[in-house]
């Protein structure tokens, strides 16, 4: 591919300072997102997914620090900019909106002021001209008579309403990057259906890069064109969503769709993950998943295993990965003899 | 062990009741509203009312699974809360073995219907009392319908129990704080199933979790309705998981049923309008799936003012003049198949 990423992750380790101990929340993650891109980010709860756009924007916790790696947004390392020069990266050039659309919106003031102040800082516009601009990009994500409703208050709107003034502002200072976590999981599907379409016109329209952070896997096979799933912290596989979707290669993956009920196929039995998503202080050694996996054997709780590369820009982080036939649908069987242990 | 209480129990109630021919529960035009009232400083006056039921009929027969899916606000919660008699129905009645829950009956009567119907909550996290140990906990519902019974006999009872929702016998000593998401979700289920109920209604027992702990649940779910043979009433907001437990699904919107029918037949033959959209709604998790999609515009409306006629009309894409005006009945359109609609797709 010629294209140049507009953020790129090299190993990035954040870690989060607790009295229990040291949380290991991202593990050497290393993923880009491309000009123009819509990038999935996948996962269950606590496997790093926002702590990786937390990370990227540099809004983590007092007690959260990103100990090592890089973090580069159209060539500049963010991790290294000053405080000053980050405040201008942050909204317009990285736009990100969160899942509660009810906590980013403050109850007290009009949607008008809310939506102006950034516009007017950001874009250096008068407060009539962002307010020009405001009412632009309300109606674009389909608010109805948005010169109206724009001076209403926040609790006046329903969920899916404000979730689109959330997108509305975001995208009004014009970013190159939108980072939405989880927009769509406080919805219900008629909402999110809606949402999506929305933010799905606008990514296309505006030729914007993004990354969805979410856990259905419905919603990333709608929108992005690459995806990397996270498990524990770390970035097990990743590579084009249909690739993925169709032949998945690593058996945390692979266990996530199977696990899930289909409304195509006819599934008597899920197939189930035994245990639980691992707590980050004192994650298992080795391949994070091995307590968990069926197929893993001795070097798996031993060694991390290495990033195996192949295909279009496919990585799988799998220590058995090429013995491993997995495709949806149809269980794998591991033929152990056959796998040769590694020192 | 046993698993039946019979030494323990008191009345005969149901004595009438034939599993054969009659539904295990019944529910007749139900209604629950709830009044909103305005306050000044002496008086306040009931100025509306939320219709969160607003006339739903269905039933449950013996050992099925009955999902029940809708979007938040259609009605799904306060159905089941007046089916297990935490709420009483503004209008209509809910027949338990051929029994109306809502008629007066002594205290005997009453502990032995709510015996039979249980509830699991949908946060697992608020819905165990923090400070008592699982072991209580679980006792709990044998302190209350059977206090005559022997400690000891509770205790191995609440293991027992334990055991059946895959925990430990340690953890019965453990409190709520010390287990993850999914293990208070089988404690949950522990304590509605440790008196053998008959039915236990589901609200939403699996949104709050991951799916690869989702997926644990929902095969518990199945191997106990078949050990205790249960009849579930299960209720969720994700379509994939309603077909994937379902005998039988009902989609409610704003307070009313909308289709009624067997799993299968909902998605093979969907009938409703609002079923339709629902179903197109659902991003589908592969890639190679593309379809059209219909897109509802604007929100559910809000119960306190429903739209007059079919309450789903605003947003119908087939909708016509009569759907304004008429309210159309529940029918059975072909057999078990029950549509709320003046025009449907079948």
């Amino acid at each position: 591919m010629t294209e140049k990423p507009i953020l790129e992750l090299k190993d990035v380790y954040t870690y989060f300072y607790t009295e229990s101990g040291i949380v290991e929340a991202l593990d050497g993650v290393s993923f880009d997102v491309m000009k123009g891109e819509p990038v999935g980010v996948v996962g269950e709860s606590g496997c790093g997914k926002t702590v990786t756009a937390h990370s990227t924007l540099r809004i983590l916790p007092k007690n959260g620090k990103t100990v090592s790696g890089d973090i580069i947004y159209k060539g500049v390392n963010l991790l290294d900019l000053p405080d000053l020069q980050m405040r201008k990266i942050r909204g317009k050039e990285i736009a990100m909106i969160f899942q509660d659309p009810m906590t980013s919106l403050n109850p007290i003031f009009k949607i008008s002021d809310q939506m102006t102040e950034v516009i007017a800082l950001h874009r250096r516009c008068s407060k009539k001209e962002a307010l020009e601009i405001a009412i632009e990009s309300l109606d674009q994500v389909g608010i109805s008579e948005a010169e109206t409703r724009i001076t209403d208050y926040p609790h006046q709107f329903s969920g899916g309403m404000r979730q689109r003034i959330l997108i509305a502002r975001a995208l009004a200072l014009q970013p190159s990057l939108l980072i939405a976590d989880e927009p769509t999981t406080a919805l219900d599907v008629t909402i999110q259906a809606q949402v999506l379409g929305i933010i799905k016109d606008m990514q296309q329209k505006l030729g914007l890069g993004m990354m969805l952070i979410t856990h259905n896997l419905g919603v990333v096979a709608e929108i992005t064109k690459r995806v990397h799933i996270f498990y524990g912290g770390r970035v097990v596989e990743s590579g084009y969503t249909e690739d993925i979707f169709v032949n998945p290669k690593h058996p945390y993956t692979y266990a996530l769709f199977e696990s899930i009920p289909s409304l195509e196929a006819d599934k008597t039995r899920l197939m189930t993950i035994p245990g639980n998503v691992p707590r980050l202080i004192n994650p298992p050694k080795g391949c994070r998943f091995h307590p968990r996996c069926k197929y893993a054997t001795e070097i798996c709780s031993r060694m991390r295993p290495p990033e195996h590369k192949f295909g279009r820009g496919r990585r799988v982080a799998c220590h058995h990965f090429e013995e491993l036939d997995l495709h949806v649908g149809k269980e794998a069987i591991l033929d152990r003899a056959a796998v040769k242990e590694e020192v | 062990m046993t698993t039946t209480f019979e030494e323990f129990e008191t009345v005969d109630l149901f004595s009438s009741w034939d599993a054969k021919t009659q539904p295990i529960i019944s529910i007749h035009n139900m209604k629950k509203w709830f009044p909103v009232s305005q306050q000044s400083i002496l008086f306040s006056r009931v100025v509306a009312h939320i219709k969160a039921v607003d006339g739903v009929n269905l039933f449950l027969n013996k050992g099925e699974t009955l999902g029940i899916v809708g979007e938040s606000g259609c009605g799904k919660s306060t159905t089941a809360k007046v089916t297990v008699k935490l709420e009483e129905p503004t209008e209509g009645s809910v027949y338990f073995k051929g029994i109306d829950i809502f008629q007066p009956m002594t205290r005997e009567e009453e502990l032995a219907v709510k015996r039979q119907l249980q509830m699991v909550f949908q946060d697992p996290y608020s819905s165990l009392n923090p400070r008592r140990m699982v072991l209580d906990l679980i006792k709990e519902p044998f302190d209350i319908h059977f206090p005559d019974m022997l400690y000891e006999e509770k205790e191995a009872r609440v293991l027992e129990i334990l055991a059946k929702v895959g925990l430990e016998d340690y953890h019965a000593l453990r409190y709520p704080h010390e287990f993850s998401g999914g293990q208070r979700q089988r404690l949950g289920i522990a304590r509605a199933l440790a008196i053998h109920p008959e039915v236990i209604l589901l609200d939403e027992p699996v949104s709050a979790l991951d799916v690869s702990v989702q997926a644990q649940i929902l095969n518990l779910l199945h191997d106990l309705q078949k050990d205790f043979d249960l009849t579930f009433m299960f209720i969720a907001h994700d379509l994939s998981v309603i077909k994937h437990v379902s005998d039988r699904v009902a989609v409610m919107y704003l307070g009313k049923i909308m289709e009624m029918s067997p799993t299968g037949e909902l998605f093979r033959k969907t009938g409703h309008p609002y079923s339709v959209s629902l179903l197109s709604a659902i991003p589908r998790p592969d890639p190679r799936i593309k379809m059209d999609r219909i897109i509802l515009e604007g929100d559910v409306p809000s119960p306190i003012n429903p739209p007059s006629g079919c309450p789903f009309h605003p947003r119908c894409y087939k909708a016509q003049e009569l759907c304004s005006k008429v309210t159309p009945d529940l029918e059975e359109v072909e057999p078990n198949h029950y549509i709320a609609c003046h025009f449907p797709e079948i």
